[in-house]
């Protein structure tokens, strides 16, 4: 796409400041879209002008370079010949500044400069034309937008993250559902991994993402199933904030299993954002794209299970790259789902960090310890889940183990033993049934009895551990029952 | 000279009496029948005159017309043959026929009387016409003695019916032993080509399934109730197993029930009838099962496997596998007890109130869930799988159990399961509970009799709420809720229904959303 920072003056993010405060006067707010006031018409604009399909971060930079703002170039494109002035506007536009870059290529030599310029200059027949007649479909899109009940925030708003915004071609506009609170947490980690993750990698993955919750991060992460669903799963069983980024948008959610996981996100008070237009379906295309914002929008990767192809690769790929840090879960050498992590340690020695523990990830990262999370005026201590609100809900003051124990403590005795065993990972009924000589029924309406408090979920006859149970249970686990 | 004889034809599951009119006339020889016949009787000429000849008689070389009354009736089968045979013999003068007789009866070519299938509902017909007596083939005889208040009488071949007829009731020793000479070697495996699926009683002992304490569970609890249940598992995990035990586990039929089974039972006429089928039937299709064999229909508006599995087990297989239309044919039999076929110039009702019991993979490779990677189906390829069974039939399905795949621990393990003895002893005493309090099993439970059954505390109540909220159910769902926790109790022998039993029914609701994984997480 664009390498905007590196192309001095025409960085969207400039040209767009500077137009859009010229504009409206002041810089916008996160705010619903409403089509009332006129800085909020600008914003539906954006919105409808970056929900044509094929226009990029690249061209709808060098639109309102060309015409001032969103606005004006959906006003000339209303006109009857819009595409050919359109077009005619942004070529002169383009002519203009490619003078100026001569001279300054000149001096920095720099070799891609003239491609960007040529794609700069470009507005294809087809793409003109497409925006033409998103000036009558627009109002369609703010309007889902709206009853999406999203908020839009552009790269202009204050509410904008910083850690995105620094990035290469940061995304012009983000679609947010939940709290946008949650998008500027002092720690932003994310957790990503495989989507076919063996039971091992979901616990891990589910350790993980609770233990850097409860240690004040905020979890990032893609909302796939496998590792990305289990760790989101595991911080909205804490109660506490976490960050789904979809790789289409929201109207279109993907995977559609985790609709109900998105709501729970949103009811935990994290947010699930999309940086394309509500009714983008999520495609091939989109993910390596999605991978870029999770990277972008956290201080450090974490890859709990790759496979060797996997896209959680190119998430840890775009962190080096954008400089943040990388951590990887290391695997037996002959497991094929953590062959991806195993050969990311290899190849980037000097970058790429080991995860040896939960409290050893929390340290390195340097994250503060998990009782100063509890301390009040806490900014990512986030709404509490309607949907959990067990007994666990207890603030958990002293050690790691303290909020299990409290937990344990007031399950009924067949349930604790049932609790027991599933920390130790996935079980079915059998295994239970052998490990704790308890007759089935009593097993089965104590595994309901627990999922009802999100200490379990059920997936195909499998038990696995959600919530506190979900917790890292430190060096000494317990031996099985 | 004109010969009448009172036969009778099946439609559907009822019999209906058929006035047979034979005129021999003189001209060129011939034989017509008139009267709506299909093929197979047209082809009763053919029968009746090769039994006549090989039974001893003429065969008369003269007009014959066969008159089937009512006129504008479809007639079909083969139980009007001995009544054309005795009606020629008439007509032709060899055989005087005293008294009021109704006669069934399929011939062989050497005369021989063949069994039919639905001869007890055609005799219970005939009876009903206050027909005093009834010539029935030998092997159909304790079958057509289970219609009340008419006299069966058994005849083995033409020439034994024909010497019946002439004789009143109580006639004369028989003179003449049957002339029957067949080749004995030649083996008559009709039977066997009767019986579409054929029916298994002795299963395996539920003994011999290891683990799956969770679909045991659900298994135990659907049949005491009646409830459909559906098994989801990876292949090899003992689904078909599981389903194949049920012929043991199944309570017997009361009287009712088994007039009903046993007029199917003869309508199908797969096996022999002896005497009041007693037994639950158990009927599983292979997935290619045609829409008509599955609902029933066809030429002779047979009765399709939901009316064969009528107050018993009807078990699909491979459940996505089966034809969509024919699956969302089941819904109708699952709501309504019963199923209405209509064809041009007939329709026939037959009973469906079957339970169903199906199994299916949890998706096309079949390991999804196992969390080890092992499944490779995309997320799309699955939801078509299971999207084949569509929601309504879904709401229908009362239990859902997984069954994950039973590690080896299990097998070589030394705990033994209970035995199906154990089990079933336990289903007819809940079933009976069920019987006494509302005269239904739990299954058939809604509304205000399943909310008067359950009796659920303010306690109950309260967790009843919590269990509906955390799952979004709608009313249908909860009402599922109450159905399987009302069972839970009654296997327990408890009166009022516990949280405990509303958790164990919460354990196989149904799969939230579209994809049946409970989905993956959360």
């Amino acid at each position: 796409m664009l390498g905007v920072q590196s192309l001095g003056p025409l960085a969207p993010r400039r040209v767009a400041e500077g137009i859009v405060r010229e504009a409206s006067g002041v810089p916008l707010e996160p705010a619903p879209v409403s089509g009332h006031s006129e800085m909020s018409s600008e914003r539906d604009a954006w919105v409808t002008l970056l929900g044509v399909p094929g226009l990029g971060p690249v061209t709808f930079a060098s639109l309102l370079a060309a015409f001032g703002s969103a606005r004006a170039v959906l006003d000339e494109a209303a006109e009857t010949a819009g595409p050919s002035r359109l077009r005619e506007a942004l070529a002169h536009a383009a002519a203009d500044r490619a003078n100026d870059r001569v001279e300054a290529a000149a001096s920095r030599s720099d070799p891609t400069s003239d491609a960007w310029h040529g794609r700069r200059a470009d507005l294809g027949a087809d793409l003109a034309r497409r925006i033409c007649e998103s000036v009558s479909v627009g109002a369609r899109t703010v309007e889902l937008v709206r009853s999406l009940g999203l908020t839009v925030v552009t790269l202009d708003d204050t509410a904008y993250p910083d850690r995105l915004r620094r990035v290469d071609m940061p995304p012009p506009l983000l679609f947010v559902r939940g709290s946008i609170d949650s998008l500027a947490a002092s720690h932003s980690i994310a957790v990503v991994g495989t989507r076919r993750p063996s039971d091992k990698g979901r616990l891990v993955a589910g350790w993980i993402g609770s233990g850097l919750a409860r240690a004040g991060a905020v979890v990032v992460s893609g909302l796939a199933v496998g590792i990305d669903g289990a760790a989101h799963a595991a911080v909205v069983g804490e109660g506490l904030a976490t960050v789904a980024i979809l790789g289409g948008g929201h109207a279109r959610l993907f995977p559609r299993a985790h609709e109900r996981l998105a709501d729970a996100i949103v009811a935990a008070g994290g947010a699930v954002i999309a940086e394309l237009a509500p009714e983008t379906p999520a495609s091939r295309g989109t993910f390596p794209r999605r991978n870029r914002l999770v990277s972008g929008l956290s201080d450090a990767v974490v890859v709990v299970e790759a496979g060797r192809r996997s896209g959680a690769l190119i998430t840890a790929g775009w962190a080096l790259e954008q400089g943040r840090e990388c951590f990887l879960v290391p695997g037996p050498i002959d497991s094929p789902t953590s062959a991806g992590c195993n050969a990311f340690l290899r190849t980037f020695p000097g970058q790429a960090r080991v995860v040896c523990g939960v409290p050893e990830l929390i340290e390195d990262l340097g994250l503060a310890a998990e009782d100063a999370t509890d301390g009040a005026g806490d900014p990512t201590e986030p709404g509490r889940s309607k949907g959990h609100a067990g007994a666990h809900r207890a603030p958990s003051a002293t050690a790691a183990g303290a909020g299990r124990a409290a937990a344990m403590a007031s399950l009924g005795p067949v349930e604790r033993l049932l609790a027991e065993c599933l920390v130790q990972g996935p079980a079915t009924a059998d295994d239970l049934a052998a490990r704790t000589s308890l007759p089935g029924a009593a097993i089965l309406s104590a595994l309901t009895l627990l999922e009802l408090r999100g200490f379990v979920s059920g997936s195909y006859g499998r038990y696995i551990p959600a919530g506190l149970l979900a917790r890292w249970p430190g060096s000494h686990q317990r031996e099985p029952v | 000279m004109l010969a009448s004889l009172l036969s009778a034809t099946l439609q559907g599951l009822d019999g209906r009496p058929i006035r047979v009119e034979v005129d021999v006339a003189p001209g060129l020889p011939g034989f017509t029948i008139v009267g709506l016949a299909d093929t197979a009787l047209q082809e009763a000429r053919e029968r009746v005159r090769g039994a006549i000849r090989n039974s001893g008689y003429e065969y008369p070389p003269r007009r014959i017309t066969v008159n089937l009354a009512p006129a504008d009736m479809r007639k079909s089968g083969a139980s009007l043959d001995l009544a054309m045979a005795l009606g020629i013999l008439v007509g032709s003068e060899q055989v005087r026929a005293n008294g009021r007789w109704a006669v069934l009866g399929e011939l062989s070519l050497g005369g021989e009387l063949r069994p039919i299938p639905g001869l007890l509902p055609m005799v219970a017909a005939l009876a009903r016409r206050r027909v005093r007596r009834v010539v029935v083939p030998v092997e159909g005889a304790d079958e057509s003695r289970l219609a009340d208040g008419i006299d069966v009488v058994p005849a083995a071949t033409l020439a034994e019916a024909a010497l019946l007829v002439r004789e009143s009731s109580r006639g004369r020793a028989r003179s003449r032993p049957p002339r029957v000479e067949m080749a004995a070697e030649v083996g008559d495996d009709l039977e066997a080509s009767r019986s579409g699926v054929a029916c298994e009683s002795g299963g395996p002992d539920l003994a011999e399934v290891r683990g799956q304490i969770e679909a045991r569970r659900a298994l135990e609890l659907a049949l005491a109730g009646g409830h459909c249940l559906i098994m989801i598992g990876p292949p090899g995990s003992g689904k078909t197993l599981l389903a194949r035990t049920v012929p043991g586990l199944l309570p017997p039929l009361d009287d009712e029930e088994a007039r009903v089974a046993t007029i199917i039972a003869s309508v199908a006429g797969s096996t022999p009838i002896r005497g009041l089928v007693r037994s639950r039937p158990f009927r599983s299709p292979h997935h290619t099962i045609s829409y008509a064999a599955m609902v029933g229909g066809g030429p002779h508006m047979s009765p399709g496997e939901v009316t064969l599995a009528n107050d018993g087990v009807l078990f699909l297989d491979e459940l996505p596998e089966f034809d969509r239309a024919t699956l969302e044919a089941l819904r109708q039999p699952l709501e309504d007890g019963r199923v209405s076929i209509a064809r041009v110039g007939r329709a026939a009702v037959f009973p469906s109130r079957f339970q169903l019991i199906a199994a299916m993979n949890p998706c096309p490779c079949g390991h999804a869930g196992e969390g080890d990677g092992r499944c490779r189906c995309q997320a799309a390829v699955v939801d078509r799988y299971t999207n084949r069974i569509s929601g309504p039939l879904r709401d229908r399905i009362d239990l859902w159990a997984h069954m994950p795949r039973v590690r080896p621990e299990e097998y070589v393990g030394a705990a033994a399961p209970e035995s199906s003895a154990t089990v079933l002893r336990r289903i007819v005493d809940s079933r009976r509970r069920q019987i006494e309090r509302g005269g239904c099993c739990n299954s058939r439970l809604t509304g205000r009799a399943l909310r008067a059954a359950c009796a659920l505390s303010s306690v109950e109540q309260g967790h009843a709420i919590r269990l509906a909220e955390m799952e979004g159910w709608s009313a249908r769902g909860i009402e599922r809720l109450l159905r399987v926790a009302r069972t839970a109790a009654d296997l327990d022998g408890s009166a009022r229904v516990e949280a405990a039993h509303l958790d164990e029914a919460a354990r196989f609701r149904s799969p939230s959303g579209r994809r049946l994984g409970f989905a993956a997480v959360i």
